[in-house]
Formats: C-alpha cells, sequence, structure tokens
C-alpha cells in the first residue's frame, strides 16, 4: 500500500471521529430516542464506554504484535486460512458499511433536498469523489478529514446552539427513559455505532505505534461521544421524546428550526455543507479500507487496480434495501445495533487464543514500542 | 490519442451529470411562493384550500400592483394587493396546490409559506389530517405560524393585505411578532404546535384570529358619559375600532390533541403569556381606587422567569404558580402623587391583586372548562416519574383537570416613565366676572 505513510495523532483523530460522528447527520439519533426515550443522551455514553474498554481489549492484541496491522495479526494467530477469511469478512463488512451509509445518505438527500434527482445519479456523483478519494489514498483522506474537521464539529456545534430558543430543560424527564434495564441493553449493543474506531487497527502501521493508536482511539470515542450525547440532548429537549423519534433527521429539522429574526432564519444550508464533507469522509474511508484489508490480505502491493471492482460491489450494496423502510430495519440496524459482535468481537476473540496460546509479536518489534 | 478519449469520456460524463441535475434544479423565478394558506370544512370535498401568493408585478416582492381587487375583473381573478388569492376544493392540502398548478404560470412552493390558518369549524373537529401532511411534505415551512380563524380562513386571507410598506411577506412576518409587543396573542410555530399535538406533558394553542368588520365603534353620543373599561376581554373581530387592518390577532384557541376545544380572549390571553414565560411587555390598565373612572396604565413585563412546581398528593397533582413581574407607571390619569414610597406599595399591591386574580380565573377557566394543560405543567411533573412508561400510565394530560393549582404573584413597580413627581392640574375657583 504505497499510500500509507505515516501521520500525526491529530489528524488520526480527525479521520477516526468524522466517520464515527457523521451519523449524528443521519437517522441515528431518531432511532436511539425512539428505543430509550428521554434516556437516548446518557445511554450513548454508556455506548461510548463501552466502546472505550472494547478498544481498549483491542489495543491489547496490538500490543501483543508490535508493528503489525489487525489482518497481519489474525494471520499470525489463527493461521493464513483462517487469518484471510477473517480479513475478507472485514473486507465485506466495510464494503457493505459504505454501501449501506451511501444508500442512507441517497435516501435523506432524496427526502429533504433533491427528491426528483435519479437515485443512480446521487450514487454515481458521490462514488466517483469516493473512488478519486480511494485513488488518491489515504494520505489524501487523512488531509481531507484534517481540512474539514473543524467546519463540520464548528456547523453542528452552530446548530445545536442557534436552536437554544426551542430547548425546554425540563423534556428530558422522566429521567429513565424507558427504564434502566432497556438503557443499558441498547447502550452495549449500540456501541456498534462507535465501532468504526477499529479502521484504526487495520491502518495502525501509519499511526507510529500502540501508545498512539490507543490515544487516537479513545480521543476520537470520547470526541465523538460528546457529539452524540450534545445532539440527543438538544434533539430532545427542542422536540421532546415524542415527536424526535418521528423525524428522518434530526438535526436536520433542527436547522430548519432556526429563526432569530427576519434576516437571520433558514440557515440548512450550513447542514448541507458539512453533512455532504462528513458523508464523503465515512463512505470513502470505509471504502478503502475495503479494498486495503483486501490487499493485505492477498499481499497485493497497488490497490489502485481494485478501485472500480470494489465500486461495482459497493454501488451494488447501495441498491439492496428497497427503500427508506427496509434500509432502516436491516442495513442500519446490522450496522448500528449489531456490527460490534463482529468488529469488537472477533479483535477480542483474538486476543484471548493469543493469550490462551501464548502467541506473540517478534520480541525485536516488541523492544521499538515503548 | 489517449488525452483525447480522456476528453470525450469526461464530456459524456459532464453531460449525464448536468442533465441529471435539471430535475430537481429550481429557479427562483419559477416559482409562486405561497404566503399564506387557509383551510376551510369544504362543501363537495373534504378541505377548501386557499392559497395566497405575490403576483411579482411592481416591485417583484408581492408589492402592491395597483390596488386590492378593485375592479370586478380584479376581483374574479382573486387579486388582492398584489398578491392573488385562490381557493380550491380538495381532498387534501398536497393535492389541492397540485391542482393549483393546473392554472398558475409558475409551481406553487410552501417554502416562505408565513402562516397556516384553519377555520375554527375545521378545527373543532380536528386538524391533525392535514398537519400530518405538512410535517411530512418537505416544503413546509417549519417555523410558519399556526392560527384558527374565527370564521372563515378563505375570508381572512381575503383580507390579508399591508398598508404600511409594499412588501406583504414583510408586513406579515411583522405583525406576527407584533405578539411579543402587545402581549395580547401568542405566537405559535408549526414545529411547537405539531410537537404539542403528540406530547404527553402538554396541550396545543395557537393564535386566534378573525376579520373586524369595524361594526363595533359606536357612533358619537354626546349626552351619555362612557364609563371605564380596564377589561380587554376582546375576542377577535370585537375591538371598537375603525380604519387600518380589518384583520385581526387577538387571543388564544385552545386545543385538546388536534381539537380546538375553547379560546381565550385578549386579557386572558396575557396572563396565560405570563405563565408560559411568552409574554415580553404589554400595557396594563387599572381602575385608580382612589379615583374611580380614572385609569392607571402600567407597563409590564416579566422580573423573572415564573416559578412552577408540581407535587403529588397521592394522585392529585398540586400546582404552584409563582410569577414576578414588573411594572413601569405609564400614565396616572387622577394626577394624583403616586410616586411617594408607600403610594407605590399601594399601586403595587393593587397591581398584583389584579394579576394574581387574572392568571388564576385564566388558569380556571383553561382548566375547568376545557381541561386542557396548555401551560405546560406536565414538564414539571414529568420530573417526579422514573420512566417514560409511568408517566404514560400515569396519563397527565387526563389528570390536570383534578390538580389544585395555587397562583402567587409578585409584582414591583420600578419606574415612573420620565415623570418624576406628578404635580397636579392646576383649575382657576374664582368665576369670571
Amino acid at each position: 500500500m504505497t499510500n500509507e505513510r505515516k501521520f500525526g495523532t491529530a489528524e488520526a483523530v480527525y479521520l477516526t471521529t468524522l466517520v464515527i460522528a457523521s451519523k449524528a447527520f443521519y437517522t441515528s439519533i431518531r432511532v436511539m430516542i425512539k428505543i430509550t426515550g428521554t434516556a437516548a443522551w446518557y445511554m450513548t455514553i454508556v455506548s461510548c464506554l463501552t466502546s472505550i474498554i472494547f478498544f481498549l481489549l483491542i489495543s491489547l492484541v496490538m500490543k501483543r504484535f508490535p508493528g503489525k496491522n489487525l489482518v497481519e495479526i489474525f494471520e499470525l494467530v489463527t493461521g493464513r486460512f483462517f487469518g484471510k477469511i477473517l480479513t475478507l469478512v472485514f473486507s465485506a463488512y466495510f464494503v457493505y458499511y459504505a454501501g449501506s451509509s451511501l444508500r442512507e445518505f441517497l435516501e435523506m438527500i432524496k427526502a429533504y433536498n433533491l427528491p426528483y434527482t435519479p437515485p443512480s445519479l446521487i450514487i454515481f456523483a458521490f462514488m466517483a469523489v469516493v473512488v478519486v478519494l480511494a485513488y488518491i489514498g489515504l494520505e489524501g483522506m487523512v488531509r481531507f478529514a484534517s481540512v474539514i474537521f473543524y467546519p463540520v464539529l464548528i456547523g453542528i456545534a452552530l446548530i445545536l446552539f442557534l436552536a437554544y430558543p426551542y430547548y425546554n430543560v425540563r423534556a428530558i424527564f422522566p429521567i429513565g427513559g424507558y427504564g434502566i434495564a432497556e438503557t443499558l441493553k441498547s447502550g452495549f449493543f449500540r456501541s456498534s455505532a462507535y465501532d468504526e474506531v477499529i479502521i484504526l487497527a487495520f491502518i495502525i502501521n501509519s499511526i507510529d505505534g500502540v501508545k498512539k493508536f490507543r490515544k487516537v482511539g479513545v480521543l476520537s470515542l470520547f470526541i465523538s461521544g460528546i457529539v452524540f450525547t450534545s445532539n440527543c440532548l438538544c434533539n430532545i429537549m427542542a422536540f421532546d421524546y415524542t415527536m424526535s423519534s418521528e423525524n428522518v433527521s434530526d438535526l436536520f429539522q433542527l436547522a430548519r428550526v432556526i429563526y432569530f429574526s427576519r434576516f437571520f432564519q433558514r440557515i440548512e444550508s450550513i447542514f448541507l455543507f458539512i453533512w455532504i464533507l462528513a458523508s464523503l469522509i465515512t463512505v470513502g474511508l470505509a471504502f478503502y479500507i475495503a479494498i486495503s484489508s483486501f490487499c493485505k490480505a492477498f499481499k497485493i502491493s497497488n490497490h489502485r487496480p481494485l478501485i472500480l471492482q470494489f465500486a461495482f460491489l459497493t454501488f451494488m450494496v447501495t441498491l439492496l434495501p428497497e427503500g427508506l423502510i427496509q434500509l432502516a430495519k436491516t442495513n442500519i440496524v446490522v450496522l448500528r445495533e449489531y456490527s460490534m459482535i463482529l468488529v469488537y468481537g472477533i479483535p477480542v476473540l483474538i486476543l484471548f487464543i493469543s493469550v490462551i496460546f501464548g502467541k506473540r509479536g517478534d520480541s525485536k518489534c516488541l523492544k521499538s514500542v515503548k | 490519442m489517449f488525452k483525447v478519449s480522456k476528453v470525450i469520456v469526461l464530456l459524456i460524463t459532464f453531460v449525464y451529470i448536468l442533465t441529471g441535475c435539471t430535475t430537481d434544479s429550481k429557479n427562483i423565478d419559477d416559482q409562486a411562493y405561497a404566503i399564506m394558506v387557509g383551510i376551510d370544512k369544504g362543501v363537495d370535498n373534504k378541505i377548501r384550500l386557499t392559497v395566497q401568493f405575490p403576483t411579482y408585478k411592481g416591485g417583484g416582492n408581492g408589492s402592491s400592483s395597483g390596488g386590492g381587487g378593485g375592479n370586478s375583473d380584479e376581483k374574479e381573478h382573486g387579486l388582492v394587493d398584489g398578491t392573488v388569492v385562490v381557493s380550491i376544493e380538495c381532498a387534501t392540502v398536497l393535492e389541492g396546490i397540485n391542482l393549483l398548478n393546473t392554472s398558475t404560470s409558475r409551481h406553487i412552493s410552501l417554502v416562505h409559506c408565513k402562516a397556516m390558518i384553519f377555520s375554527e369549524q375545521l378545527a373543532q373537529e380536528g386538524i391533525n389530517f392535514y398537519l400530518s401532511d405538512f410535517a411530512r411534505f418537505r416544503e413546509t415551512r417549519r417555523i410558519a405560524n399556526i392560527g384558527v380563524c374565527r370564521g372563515k380562513a378563505e375570508e381572512y386571507i381575503m383580507e390579508n393585505k399591508t398598508l404600511i410598506g409594499d412588501n406583504i411577506f414583510k408586513s406579515i412576518e411583522l405583525s406576527f411578532s407584533q405578539s411579543k409587543n402587545s402581549g395580547l396573542f401568542p405566537m405559535m410555530g408549526f414545529t411547537n404546535f405539531y410537537k404539542s399535538t403528540i406530547s404527553p406533558y402538554s396541550q396545543a394553542y395557537s393564535i386566534y384570529m378573525g376579520i373586524n368588520n369595524f361594526k363595533n365603534l359606536q357612533n358619537s353620543d354626546k349626552e351619555k358619559n362612557p364609563p371605564l373599561k380596564t377589561h380587554e376581554n376582546y375576542y377577535p373581530g370585537d375591538v371598537p375600532k375603525k380604519g387600518n387592518l380589518k384583520q385581526e390577532m387577538i387571543g388564544t384557541a385552545i386545543f385538546n390533541g388536534d381539537k380546538l376545544v375553547g379560546t381565550l380572549n385578549a386579557e386572558e390571553t396575557r396572563y396565560f403569556l405570563m405563565v408560559v414565560n411568552e409574554f415580553r411587555h404589554g400595557i396594563l390598565t387599572i381602575e385608580d381606587k382612589r379615583h374611580p373612572g380614572m385609569a392607571i396604565p402600567f407597563d409590564l413585563r416579566p422580573g423573572r422567569k415564573p416559578d412552577i412546581k408540581v407535587s403529588f398528593d397521592k394522585s392529585t397533582p398540586i400546582i404552584d404558580v409563582n410569577l414576578n413581574i414588573e411594572a413601569d407607571i405609564v400614565g396616572i390619569q387622577s394626577g394624583m402623587h403616586y410616586e411617594s414610597t408607600d403610594r407605590i406599595k399601594e399601586l403595587s399591591d393593587l397591581l398584583k391583586d389584579t394579576i394574581e386574580g387574572g392568571v388564576s380565573k385564566t388558569i380556571k377557566r383553561v382548566q375547568k372548562q376545557m381541561g386542557t394543560d396548555i401551560f405546560g405543567f406536565g414538564y414539571y411533573a414529568a420530573s417526579k416519574f422514573i420512566t417514560i412508561n409511568d408517566l404514560e400510565k400515569y396519563n397527565w394530560l387526563s389528570h390536570f383537570i383534578d390538580a389544585k393549582i395555587n397562583v402567587s404573584v409578585r409584582t414591583n413597580i420600578r419606574r415612573t416613565g420620565l415623570v418624576a413627581e406628578t404635580v397636579p392640574v392646576r383649575y382657576r375657583n374664582r368665576t369670571a366676572k
């Protein structure tokens, strides 16, 4: 992978945070509030903490095999055959992730902005940029994320802040939502919403050591947690738990109700701008990781010849759901509620296997790790 | 050769993308932006939809284009003060707009619609059918005002003109914001209204509006000595006035779910707005107890946010409402020196009694006659429940009618306008020879 050169801690944090937190633009907030009601804002903190715990466990695997990425660790622990299969599972998952995220973007942009534009045109235009991002490679994406990180974050903060006249703090009661058991259960499984942090394990060689890997992961999860929590809280305060669980995109609805005077209203253009940028990074990185892990599994040095083939696969996944309802009931549920079983489960299983069988990385590499 | 093929591929790609984009591209000039939408009960179909949009003649922003439907031809075309007012019978709002597009040269868009007006008759039957259409429709302006019209919405929109300035959009938007200056009608956007219809915490209310035919202004009668009436018990159309616009926004329409169950007059609306912390400022006139027949007007504003507490005695809610209102004296008709410390206290107590009585009566009327928690006391009660299931099982909206409500008002007269001490008018006590 010629373009997987090293980049700084901050840049890695920008990239991972954008990928995780971009879900705030989509249906995630609505679903969280639908499931846990007024408890959604702290349910997502539970998810964030669960993710941090899982991530720290994964970092133990990375520590045992210094200088190795997750694909190489799979092969070292389970052997070449099973290692390849595990890598291909992840590669397929990221294709599915990229396709489903793109479809979610498509459904939302059709609902709110471009109802009559042919879906294929939107997918084509979006995929064209994703392909270019993948062609440029990881380094290009990281630089792009660095440029758009602050505009995206400031844009979200601006929407949340400007909607304050609609906030009623008392709407966060009853504080228990639909019950503590439901909150904890959902909090645990919804940690899937943060599991994109696993991407770091695939590009660990660009991050310069396990210590930085851990720092980047925890920081990204922490910032994403703040984004999700504040979004849930603001939407519950603005729309109550009832209306919040109706809206397709709560953040977009929030942007649409901002009104200060005749001259300061209708600022949803801010939303559109940051939403598209964040979505490009999300789909782009997932798409790239899918190709990248495939290449790593089969020791292919250049990922570029595979871009079009993977673009076709992603395009196919995008077309799988029949509409928004099916997308929300299957694809999004898989991604946001159950994917943690795969994404966190496999690396943690690898950790147990490596501990039980006493498998470790090369001692020479170990010394280089602080 | 390779470069030429690349250029051809790029050109084909751009042609594909650019032609595809035309399906959703909308030229601003290709649309007619609805100013107001009115919904009445239909005769031949479910509803009668009335839409007002500008003609773009004489300024391009809905400005007047030579009169307000003066001649019969203009009346026939529904021309009103630089706008077109068109009515249609249809099954749903969006279908109606779709049908209207068949006789309009531009696509009628709701993206800048300032208000949605429902007739009183329709509102009594329930308006959720139409609200849910608006809630789902992409074009609906989520901050459009919601109003209930005394009489027909169609007639109200026919009177929707601008007398000050040319821009009708600006005129309407400013007229809604008069709520903050008068405190005699609420502002209610679509989002908050819709939220209240599905909320377990509180129920919906909206602006109450109507047409004033200028028939309430009595002819002058020199023989009669007019009494002092300080109570503003006006509903839309009742204000004794002549001139200016015929349309009036005054009072509050109260809903149970999506059904209109009652209305508040101007004065009750002011007290209601004080409780929900939507009262910004307004003039309240009180009769001078020392000089009956003389008035003392006060400019009121909230001193603090209302302090509301909800507790439970077994399952009966007990609600304590504490208001803090500040006032400036803006007139003393009697000319009495009320500005001394003890007399200010006297005035303050008078003001307190008036407001306390008004707020208590308003809350009681809403609670006992309409049984609707438009005050949002349910938000305060919600903190006493642990889970949403508990709250929904208790059903606050049904228990509100049994609540014991205590009202306490603290008033503070801060300033006396530009006069620090009233000097009485002097009369000569000798008649001229």
